[in-house]
């Protein structure tokens, strides 16, 4: 269909010029110009539209779904049942600021006020946790969570019943071992966030619950190996190993905006004088009287993979697999509620080479120490950008990114492997990690912080 | 040297001079009244939108760049539209639907001639429209927004976006050849 006459139109009416309503100057004046009251008035006016705000969010925040719920107490009760206090007295110097968080919140609590519909069973779970306040939120949340914990157990009981391989159970236990240390840092916040623990509490756990199934195509993957190796000597060791880096989320704070590579934005590029605006400019327009500032957090990296050992006499071995890693970074640049918020993923497949040397060997127990080398490639990174002016999504925009480097690191662990069964054996790796500078211009917490200490934790198979 | 006069009233502002402010007013209200007159049917409402806007500009004049002739018009148009969402937006509300039947699908592949109609005659047809596809019209045709961008503005579906211009389109033509109809009888 021929639109031009609609461009003709446009032309026509550009000029148009309507009259202008009586006494409008004299109102503006009177707003702008009445002495020193200019500055108070603007601020009050301002403050008003803040608190508009923020009541906005908070009933909006009333609607959070059932889906987030259940993803936060999955992985608050996982977390519980499996890893105790050790790992939590790892992390205890890991805080993230609340705001971070709060923006986050809020961006995700809109938009399961948008697309999902209230359900009636979390409206009563809120206005509990609200009538005991927020001291004893965190209890009323353990209450229900105590009901999923028979969920979840009847779900790994049933698994191991029906599939009798102790492959696939192996596979399980690994999932939930892996989905425990995610929420780790999501539940060590909880106290030091004095506004609603439970609704951040659900948020990370949302995703976390979205990490925890991007992994379940992975674990078939893994439980398809061993049938295929299956017929190698008994030397041979097939592990896997999930891992992550345990207080290693980071965070960069700049003034002012920057894109996700942390470089500052120049606006020049964005800044066309045409008339149709575009949503950056909506959202600078949006902050121009407030502070801004931009901030990047790199997620926790998540690690899992599938590895073979080989063991080179009694005390050595050697091994190498290949392994998955999945980086995230998160961009809030802008203010509370105008910003321009962009998540970056990275996905890398790795090759580790890695040398044991077990150090001591006790019935069940036996303690090593491995170092090694891997190269991962990254081979697939997106990056979602998002403009948000008052608390709304104005424009999302996708894409992909082409860099794709390939990032050399170093690392070395202890080990300490117990065997529950005749031939799995659970193993936990504190180590330490360094990967080497690469010129370019992805930004990601290898970048960051190149030296970093990790915690793998993994289930190996010794296979007959 | 037209630019430099624009630049030199941009610095007047940039101090919050009355005097500036009210050259400012005088040579771009007429202009600003005719977009939001375009989106508002109310003569009270058109007079609040264009005095929040002013204060908007006023406000945030610090973070205006000067791109050239005609950057600050469309800086201003640009604050304008946005008040006079907001205005919608918080009054009558953006009807998604808006009976869609109520108005028949006509075909309007024609490319109506306007050519001859004074602008005040094309002002009141736009205006005559129903509200929800005035708002999308605007939008599509003067702001050149996309469906999109609309549906994310108004916060309505996109294709009910586009479903709602097409019929605008329609009912705009329709009114075009009235007019023109009207126009030729008076003649004969």
């Amino acid at each position: 269909m021929n639109n031009r006459w609609l461009n003709d139109l446009h032309r026509k009416m550009e000029d148009h010029e309507e009259n202008v309503p009586d006494g409008l100057w004299e109102d503006i004046k009177d707003e702008l110009f009445s002495g020193e009251e200019e500055n108070g008035l603007a601020r009050g006016m301002m403050l008003e539209a803040d608190d508009k705000k923020e009541s906005k969010t908070i009933s909006v925040s009333k609607k959070s779904t059932l889906f987030y719920r259940i993803g936060g107490m999955a992985a608050a009760v996982a977390m519980l049942f499996f890893t105790g206090k050790l790992l939590l007295e790892m992390n205890t110097e890991k805080t993230n600021p609340k705001i971070t968080v709060h923006s986050e919140n809020a961006d995700n609590l809109k938009n399961a006020g948008k697309k999902i519909t209230e359900s009636v069973k979390t409206g009563k779970n809120e206005s509990v946790n609200t009538e005991t306040g927020e001291k004893y939120s965190g209890q009323g949340n353990i209450l229900t969570e105590k009901t999923h914990i028979a969920v979840i157990l009847d779900k790994i009981f049933n698994n191991e019943a029906i599939n009798n391989k102790g492959v696939s159970a192996s596979g399980e236990e690994h999932n939930i071992i892996s989905l425990t240390k995610e929420v780790r840092p999501a539940f060590h916040l909880s106290p030091s966030v004095d506004g609603n623990p439970v609704l951040k509490k659900e948020q990370d756990g949302g995703e976390i619950f979205n990490n925890h199934e991007n992994k379940l195509p992975e674990k078939y993957a893994v439980n398809d190996k061993p049938k295929i190796s299956g017929r190698q000597p008994k030397k041979w060791m097939l592990s896997m190993l999930t891992g992550n880096v345990s207080s290693n989320s980071s965070e960069q704070k700049f003034p002012g905006y920057t894109s996700i590579s942390g470089s500052p934005m120049t606006f020049s590029d964005f800044w066309i004088s045409g008339t149709d605006p575009d949503p950056l400019t909506e959202v600078l327009l949006a902050n121009q009287s407030k502070e801004v500032e931009a901030r990047i957090r790199h997620k926790i990296p998540v690690t899992f993979g599938v590895s073979v050992y080989y063991n080179l006499g009694k005390k050595w071995g050697i091994g190498t697999g290949i392994n998955y890693t999945k980086l995230t970074s998160e961009l809030h640049s802008g203010s509370n509620s105008n910003y321009i918020k962009g998540d970056q993923s990275i996905h890398y497949i790795g090759i580790p080479v890695q040398v044991n040397y077990n150090v001591i060997q006790k019935g069940r127990f036996t303690g090593y120490v491995t170092g090694g080398v891997l190269a991962e490639k990254a081979v697939a990174g997106k990056l979602k950008t998002k403009y948000i002016v008052n608390d709304e999504v104005q424009d999302e925009q996708d894409e992909r990114l082409d860099v794709k480097p390939v990032q050399f690191s170093v690392n070395s662990a202890v080990g300490l492997q117990v065997k529950i069964i005749d031939k799995i054996g659970i193993y936990a790796e504190p180590g330490i990690g360094y990967h080497f500078k690469n010129e370019n211009q992805l930004n990601t917490i290898y970048k960051e912080k190149p030296l970093n200490f990790n915690m793998k934790f993994g289930i190996r198979l010794l296979l007959d | 040297m037209e630019e430099n006069k624009e630049q030199i009233l941009i610095r007047r502002l940039l101090t919050k001079e009355e005097a500036a402010w009210k050259e400012l007013f005088g040579n771009y209200s007429g202009n600003l009244a005719g977009v939001c007159s375009r989106y508002l049917s109310g003569k009270d409402d058109v007079h609040d939108v264009l005095q929040n806007s002013f204060i908007k500009m006023f406000r945030s004049i610090a973070t205006f760049e000067y791109r050239g002739s005609g950057s600050l018009k469309a800086w201003m148009i640009r604050i304008t539209v946005n008040e006079a969402l907001k205005h919608i937006k918080q009054h009558s509300g953006i009807t998604t639907n808006d009976n869609l039947e109520e108005f028949p699908d006509i075909p309007n592949d024609e490319e109506p001639d306007f050519e001859e109609i004074p602008q005040a005659a094309i002002m009141k047809m736009i205006r005559s429209l129903p509200d929800g596809y005035r708002t999308v019209f605007n939008l599509f045709v003067f702001e050149k927004k996309s469906h999109k961008e609309i549906a994310g503005l108004l916060g309505i579906a996109e294709n009910s976006s586009a479903s709602q211009f097409h019929r605008a389109k329609g009912l705009l033509i329709q009114k075009i050849k009235e007019f023109e109809m009207s126009k030729k009888a008076q003649y004969e």
